[in-house]
């Protein structure tokens, strides 16, 4: 049986503002003698969304800013009820909605530990016998008893997801939190949720909009765009298609603003007039696959005469991992560029990235102190696919490059039985 | 109604954590700490006996200053615990956008909370009797029940009052006005005797005296007011006459309060 039950449920918020006093009153008045009510528009933050969830499921849910992914963590966490609908949630909901929701200023971590587990519904004997594990995990113990208005906010974050984390609940939901902390401290936090999962069955609701954290804790993914659950999948295909929606509404707010694509800083002196990708015939292409040979085609116009310039080409994920970059510096010195437009190539052989979408990013500097002269990112999206001549396995998706081996086999048939 | 019981008392420690808070977080940084709370009492009962050296008012065998702090220890844990109380849902904006957990617990924490300040007030009104050298009697042995029907009474109105504020904040603003018209209609300044002689002896209301009467108990203070002073201070029981017609509207009228509160709580995070 599903611990979570979501069927058919809708919420809608009505716009504006509330009605005053009057309005309501003569909206009852119209109401009781039967004539139209003057209605707000109604705004749908979930339409018609329907999944279930097993127990024990790590399941990620992801989408655009106003996708509906809040509401339907409040929906399912009791806070707010749909307009239509129905739920079922069969279990103790630990809400982390949002750490540190119920913090309070002027008490001390000791005390607020004490607070903060009431409010979660954690009984106080439990919190007692837990309380020196809360304390080592927040690593606070110094200071326990200092008001928390004096702790930094990461302080104040490690003590909140350290007491949500030890409510007993059979669902956890996560909103956001670990986009907080050092880089220890997320390590600490995912072993916690892991442990959790794993050993206490423990089912968990993710929300995030790091879709490689998503990608990597979740089973399932669901993938919500203006209130509509578009796709409930494999991790690595609702991340693509996540991807793919950005990738065209960042392609479709940039085609209104034509010249400048993403961030571009530029001194004026050079201009990227364009840039394309080229197979060896100097057709332009949309997308390549892994290994493939092809150009990179810049045409840049110079208002005037530029010397000792360098130029980087360098590949990002579209969350601005830089993957590689390559400068013209490595094959060739700096070179002299006239005014006037010129037409470079990258020639690129072998092509290692693995299939998915990335962006190209590119800088030239000019001068012996290599002066940016232009600097842009998002520039051009270059679509890499599975190479379709042989076979290839799934684990082709895990990770960014492909790497140069080659395996051997070498089997000893007598010696392992002794 | 019948699950606010349960609910009570599963979420016991809930109200606890939260009044302790409320208490803790007041007094923290204040050099006087707790006894603020005592302040505003003793400066009224102040103002009261300098009113009184100027009109004149009848408080029987009883001294003045006792009969009126009296009155206001527990005239002020009502007003305070009911104001506090619709102020509670909006105040607390936060944990209903963020957490669930049923939302009396807002009320019923501020209830809890000034709990703790009416007994500071109990302790000093008891160090005042004994000041002007009044013994202790049995029937002090009303009190609990009657800082219950001060529960209720406040409960009463914070319930559809902190419900009714989610979506018109003019309940908040209005409820000070009230509460204060509220205290001259109550027999704060007064004793209550003054009214009754006034309507049931002299029958000043011509006809209309004992219905008049009537309207003024059904003033849930009124009744309970009387009360506290009689088990108090005067050693006799409560005045059934004077405390049922209130006591009857609070009870009728509550559950209605609550009903409102339970239905209107769906949609306290949509619209807070």
């Amino acid at each position: 049986m599903p611990i979570i039950e979501v069927d058919h449920v809708t919420k809608e918020y009505r716009l504006g503002q509330l009605t005053s006093l009057k309005q309501s009153a003569l909206n009852a008045l119209n109401r009781l003698t039967g004539r139209p009510v003057e209605q707000r528009e109604p705004f749908k933050a979930l339409d018609d969304v329907t999944f279930s969830v097993e127990q024990g499921e790590v399941l990620g849910i992801i989408g655009h800013n106003g996708a509906g992914k809040s509401t339907l963590l409040k929906l399912l966490a009791n806070i707010s009820k749909p307009t239509d609908g129905r739920i079922a949630v069969r279990g103790k909901v630990a809400p982390l909605i949002e750490v540190g929701a119920g913090l309070v200023a002027d008490l001390t971590g000791r005390e607020n530990i004490y607070l903060n587990g009431a409010i979660l519904g954690i009984p106080k004997a439990e919190i007692r016998r837990k309380f020196d594990e809360i304390v080592a995990f927040a690593e606070l113990e110094q200071f326990i008893d200092t008001p928390i208005k004096r702790y930094s906010s990461g302080m104040q974050v490690r003590l909140g997801f350290a007491v949500a984390t030890s409510v007993e609940s059979d669902i956890l939901i996560v909103d956001e939190v670990l986009a907080v902390g050092d880089l220890a401290f997320q390590r600490k936090c995912f072993d916690r949720m892991e442990d959790l999962i794993k050993f206490q069955g423990n089912t968990i609701l993710v929300v995030s909009h790091n879709i490689r954290q998503i990608e990597r804790m979740c089973k399932r993914v669901l993938l919500l765009d203006h209130g509509h659950l578009i796709a409930d999948d494999d991790p690595k295909v609702v991340c693509d298609e996540f991807y793919a929606r950005s990738q065209s509404k960042i392609a479709e707010t940039s085609a209104s603003k034509s010249a400048h694509r993403g961030r571009v800083e530029s001194t004026g002196e050079i201009d990227l007039l364009e840039m394309s990708i080229e197979d060896a015939n100097g057709k332009k292409l949309d997308q390549v696959t892994t290994g493939s040979t092809f150009s990179i085609h810049l045409r840049l116009r110079c208002h005037e005469r530029a010397e000792n310039i360098t130029i980087g080409l360098g590949v990002h994920t579209t969350d601005f991992v830089y993957l590689t970059t390559h400068n013209s510096e490595i094959t060739q010195s700096r070179v002299d560029l006239s005014a006037g437009d010129h037409d470079i190539y990258l020639r690129i052989s072998h092509f290692p990235l693995l299939p998915g979408l990335y962006m190209w990013r590119m800088g030239i500097t000019c001068g012996d102190t290599y002066r940016t002269a232009f600097y842009g990112e998002n520039l051009l999206s270059i679509s890499v696919l599975k190479p379709h001549q042989r076979h290839v396995p799934a684990s082709m998706r895990d990770g960014f490059f492909a790497l140069d081996g080659v395996w051997e086999f070498e089997s000893h048939p007598e010696s392992s039985v002794t | 109604m019948t699950g606010l019981i349960p609910n009570l008392w599963q979420y016991r420690e809930l109200v606890a954590a939260l009044a302790w808070k409320n208490v803790a977080v007041r007094y923290k940084q204040s050099y006087m700490g707790i006894l603020w709370a005592v302040l505003k009492p003793v400066v009224l009962v102040i103002i009261f006996v300098i009113l009184r050296s100027i009109v004149g008012i009848d408080s029987g065998t009883i001294p003045y200053p006792v009969l009126t702090y009296c009155a206001l220890t527990i005239w002020i844990f009502f007003q305070e615990s009911a104001s506090e109380g619709v102020n509670s849902v909006v105040g607390n904006t936060n944990l209903i956008r963020k957490i669930y957990f049923p939302r009396e617990v807002f009320p019923l924490t501020s209830v809890v909370t000034k709990l703790v300040e009416l007994c500071i007030g109990l302790v000093i009104l008891a160090g005042l009797m004994a000041w002007y050298g009044m013994a202790p009697n049995w029937q002090m042995l009303w009190i609990p029940a009657l800082v219950l029907y001060a529960i209720l009474a406040a409960l009463t109105i914070a319930f559809v009052g902190a419900a009714l504020n989610v979506y018109y904040r003019d309940i908040a603003a209005a409820l000070p006005v009230l509460l204060s018209l509220m205290m001259y209609m109550s027999p704060v300044i007064y004793p209550l005797q003054l009214v009754r002689d006034k309507l049931l002896v002299q029958h000043a209301g011509g006809d209309w005296s004992q219905a008049l009467y009537l309207i003024f108990t059904l003033n849930p203070l009124a009744g309970l007011i009387d009360a506290f002073q009689n088990v108090t201070l005067r050693g006799l029981p409560p005045d059934a006459e004077a405390i049922l017609p209130g006591l009857v509207l609070t009870l009728g009228l509550l559950p209605f309060s609550y009903l409102y509160f339970k239905r209107a709580e769906a949609y306290f995070a949509d619209v807070i």
